[in-house]
This record gives C-alpha cells, sequence and structure tokens, in this order.
C-alpha cells in the first residue's frame, strides 16, 4: 500500500530564508512519526506544509492519495487532518461543546444532536466530560489542549498533526495531555508530531526525526536515535535537550 | 443588571423639548410640528446607510485584507480617495455633479435613459452617505478583524473550513466585541452629519428648521429646538452601544 503521506523534495522560502531545503519523507498509515530539532530547523514548517496552512514553493505533497494542489483538493486534505496547536487556538466565544461540534455541523453537516454526542463521548475520552458548557478561558492549559484533541477527533481525521502541543503548557499538565496522545497512538492513529518529549516519543513512536537547516539530518527507530545516534548533529542537539 | 445612570440625561433633554412645547406651544410646538416630517426623513436616512454601511464596509475591509493585489489595491485605492474627500463635497457631487455626467454619457452615446436621468435628492444622499462612511467603516472593521490572532483562522481552516465559513463562525463572532463601540461612535457621526444632505434638496430636520427661520424669524427658539432633537437622538444612540457592549460582555 502507498505511504498515506508523500513528502517529496519540498522547499518553502519565507523571504531571503530558505526554510525547507528539499525535503522528502513519505509516512505509512498507523505510523507515529515524532520530528525533533532545533527553532529554525523547519521542523513545523514541514508540518504545516502538510495540511497546507503554509504554502511550499516546489516539489509536492501528497495525503491519503489527494495531491495538496487544488483548492478543493486543500480543503478535502484538512478535513482529512487534524491539527493540534501550541497555542490551543480553541474558540473563545464559543462552549466547549460548541467548539467540538461546529466544524462538524458546518463541514459534515451531522445535525446538532449527533455532533452533541459525538463531542460528549471525546470529551469522556480525553477526560473531562464535566467541562462540556465551560468557556475555554475557564480551563487550564492542559484541559484546553485536550478539548483541542477532542476538537480534532471530532472530524474523524486519517492523519493527526501535533505542533509542540506541550510547549505552552505548565510542567505538571503535560502528562496529561501526553497520556491522551499516547492512547491515541495505540489506537493506530497516523501521527505526525512535532515535539522534544524524548519520554513520549520512545514509548510511542515508530520513527523519530532529527530536522536541522531545513534538512532531515537523521532518522531511525527512536531509541537508536535517543541513544545510539550516528550523526555528529544529533549528539550534539541531544546533548542541550536531554 | 446594574441600572445606567445617564438614561437620566436622555430623560432630561425628552422631558426639556416637553415642556417647552407645552409650556410655550408658540413657538416651540409650532417649530416641532413643522420639522415633524424632517425627524422622520434624519431617522430614515441615517438608519437605512448605516445598514448599507455595514454591509459594504465589511467587503471593503475584506477586500483590503485580500492576498489579491488587484483586490487589495482597489479598495485602499477607494478609501484613500474617499477619506480624503470632505463628505459635503462628495454628496453635492452625487446629486449635481453625477447626474450631469450621466446624461452627458446618454447624449455623447444616445441612450435616450441617461439623457433623461433626473437624480432623486433621497437616493443620491444616501448613496453618498455609504459610499463616504463606508471607507471609515472599513477600516474600524479591518482593525476588528486583525486584532483577533491568526491562530483563529488557522485553527478554523486546519478543521477544513473555507476563509467565509472562518470568518462567520470564527473570526467576526470574536471581532464584534471589539469593534462594537468604534462602530456606535460611527453611527452617532453619521446621525449628525447626516445634516449635511440639507445642502442636496432633502428635507431633513435641519433643512426644515431653515424654512421655518425663513419664514419666521426666531432663529434661537428654532436652532434650540433642532439641536434638542439631535440630541434626543444621539444620547439614545449612546445609551443603546452601552446597553449592547454590556450584553455582550456578559455573554463571555
Amino acid at each position: 500500500m502507498a505511504p498515506i503521506i508523500q513528502i517529496s523534495q519540498v522547499h518553502k522560502h519565507f523571504g531571503a530564508v530558505h526554510a525547507l531545503k528539499g525535503v522528502s519523507l513519505d509516512i505509512e498509515k498507523g505510523e507515529v512519526v515524532v520530528i525533533i530539532g532545533p527553532s529554525g530547523s523547519g521542523k513545523s514548517t514541514l508540518l504545516r506544509c502538510i495540511n497546507r496552512l503554509e504554502e511550499f514553493d516546489a516539489g509536492s505533497i501528497t495525503v491519503d492519495g489527494i495531491p495538496l494542489d487544488s483548492a478543493e483538493n486543500i480543503n478535502a486534505v484538512r478535513t482529512e487532518v487534524g491539527m493540534v496547536f501550541q497555542q490551543f487556538n480553541l474558540f473563545p466565544h464559543l462552549t466547549v461543546l460548541k467548539n467540538i461540534t461546529l466544524a462538524q455541523q458546518v463541514i459534515r453537516k451531522r445535525t446538532s444532536i449527533e455532533a452533541e454526542n459525538i463531542a460528549r463521548q471525546l470529551l469522556t475520552k480525553v477526560g473531562i466530560p464535566e467541562k462540556a458548557d465551560f468557556y475555554p478561558g475557564q480551563l487550564s492549559g492542559g484541559q484546553q489542549q485536550r478539548v483541542a484533541i477532542a476538537r480534532a477527533l471530532a472530524m474523524n481525521p486519517k492523519i493527526m498533526l501535533f505542533d509542540e502541543p506541550t510547549s505552552a503548557l505548565d510542567p505538571e499538565m503535560i502528562q496529561e495531555v501526553l497520556d491522551v496522545m499516547m492512547s491515541l497512538a495505540k489506537e493506530g492513529m497516523t501521527m505526525v508530531v512535532v515535539s522534544h518529549e524524548i519520554g513520549f516519543a520512545k514509548a510511542a513512536a515508530d520513527r523519530a526525526i532529527l530536522m536541522d537547516g531545513g534538512l532531515i539530518v537523521e532518522e531511525a527507530p527512536p531509541d537508536v536515535l535517543f541513544d545510539h545516534p550516528k550523526e555528529e548533529r544529533t549528539k550534539s542537539f541531544l546533548s542541550k535537550v536531554l | 443588571m446594574e441600572f445606567d445612570r445617564w438614561w437620566i440625561m436622555v430623560a432630561a433633554v425628552v422631558v426639556l423639548i416637553l415642556l417647552l412645547v407645552f409650556l410655550k406651544p408658540d413657538p416651540y410646538q409650532r417649530i416641532l410640528l413643522f420639522v415633524r416630517n424632517g425627524i422622520w426623513t434624519t431617522i430614515s436616512i441615517t438608519g437605512l446607510s448605516f445598514l448599507l454601511v455595514m454591509v459594504f464596509g465589511l467587503v471593503v475591509a475584506l477586500g483590503r485584507l485580500s492576498r489579491s493585489t488587484i483586490i487589495k489595491g482597489i479598495a485602499t485605492v477607494y478609501v484613500e480617495i474617499i477619506r480624503g474627500i470632505p463628505m459635503l463635497v462628495q454628496l453635492i457631487f452625487w446629486y449635481f455633479a453625477f447626474p450631469s455626467l450621466i446624461q452627458g454619457i446618454g447624449d455623447l452615446f444616445n441612450i435616450a435613459a441617461f439623457s433623461n436621468y433626473k437624480a432623486n435628492a433621497v437616493a443620491m444622499a444616501i448613496l453618498g452617505l455609504t459610499v463616504g462612511y463606508s471607507a471609515y467603516m472599513s477600516e474600524v472593521y479591518r482593525a476588528g478583524i486583525q486584532s483577533i490572532s491568526r491562530g483563529q483562522m488557522e485553527a478554523a481552516r486546519s478543521l477544513g473550513m473555507t476563509y467565509f465559513q472562518a470568518m462567520r463562525y470564527v473570526i467576526l463572532p470574536q471581532a464584534v466585541r471589539v469593534i462594537l463601540p468604534p462602530v456606535g461612535n460611527e453611527f452617532i457621526t453619521l446621525l449628525k452629519d447626516s445634516s449635511l444632505v440639507s445642502v442636496v434638496a432633502v428635507a431633513d430636520m435641519t433643512r426644515r428648521g431653515r424654512e421655518f427661520m425663513a419664514a419666521n424669524f426666531i432663529p434661537i427658539q428654532t436652532w434650540v429646538m433642532v439641536a434638542l432633537l439631535y440630541l434626543v437622538m444621539t444620547l439614545l444612540a449612546t445609551r443603546l452601544v452601552a446597553w449592547m457592549e454590556r450584553k455582550f460582555k456578559m455573554e463571555r
């Protein structure tokens, strides 16, 4: 079977900065890939290219057989790809429940009862069913991020992208979010995670990737990459992170 | 909800008008009856223009935020030109110059409907106010939309919403809270500037006041009455905006 995400020779410039210098990467269905790297290495940019929040200048990306070229295809891909952001980006004017039902009703055309049932199931799954009628501003960061995961899952995505999902969280809230991600991984969700949570990577990931300077420097199973890296660049980066 | 004490001010002006009308019917009741039609003209011109401004201003704002250089350019040029020309000059243009322009084009290309074109004063006044105020309103909208963090648009788009769905369900409902005070401000300014239409053959409150003064030679009483009528309207509008602001805050 063809890889569910096929990234081929993708280039991206921000003005004079060459953020991605021809990145190629295939991700299989059900695979969990963790991307690490210093800031400015292009790891978030690569992730954002997968659902075309960032346009790329050259190369191609195909998601679940759909090439990211036309506007229709981009919207089609986005409904199949859930995304979780560093800053949660919940809709502050809507309750937790409405945050999760909005896109279901607008995009998936589900009735409000259907959408609410799904939303409540997902809130139970991420461990905060009692927060349905709260506003995002009334929740802790960890709770907000779990709502954000539930919001993305409500669209029944085939792939979940996580852009530094725990970087904006207080230390004691990181684990509750990682636990949710861990259970998703166990269920066989295809996940691409930009994160420096080495513990999560070792426990859940099939593959770990180090990016630097807009290129993939090294990729290997997480145990190998973190404990026996081959590249000097990987060693020096890990010595600063671990 | 806490009682808004500024309502007392609205009540005071209303009471003052009533006292004048009942205690000194001559001339105040006569003035009021004379400008009565003008009151409705002022209210309807302001209301209709404002509705159109709300819609057209949003279109222009979205144009200015567009990624297309051409659309953005057109919207920007429109705003810059309109903001640079006095409202009174614009109104005079629409009533006097625009019809001549249409007639000229009609004569040139032999289009009878154009050659015989006669401007409707009220329609031209509403057109002029709409074109003029949409430029200001678009800036209010733009500031409001830009005050919402980029992450909101990205989150909505990542769920598969189109740009306009994201605007409608995510961005604009949040922007409304931000822009409500300046929008209220625009409404009050529009209400006052609607007096300019008295120059272009519209029988609004101001024009009726001038007609009454010309016939009766009592400028002080006439303009006290007209000023009080404007004051009631603007104070009422201010209270309404304040009420809406508090309502939105509570829903948060």
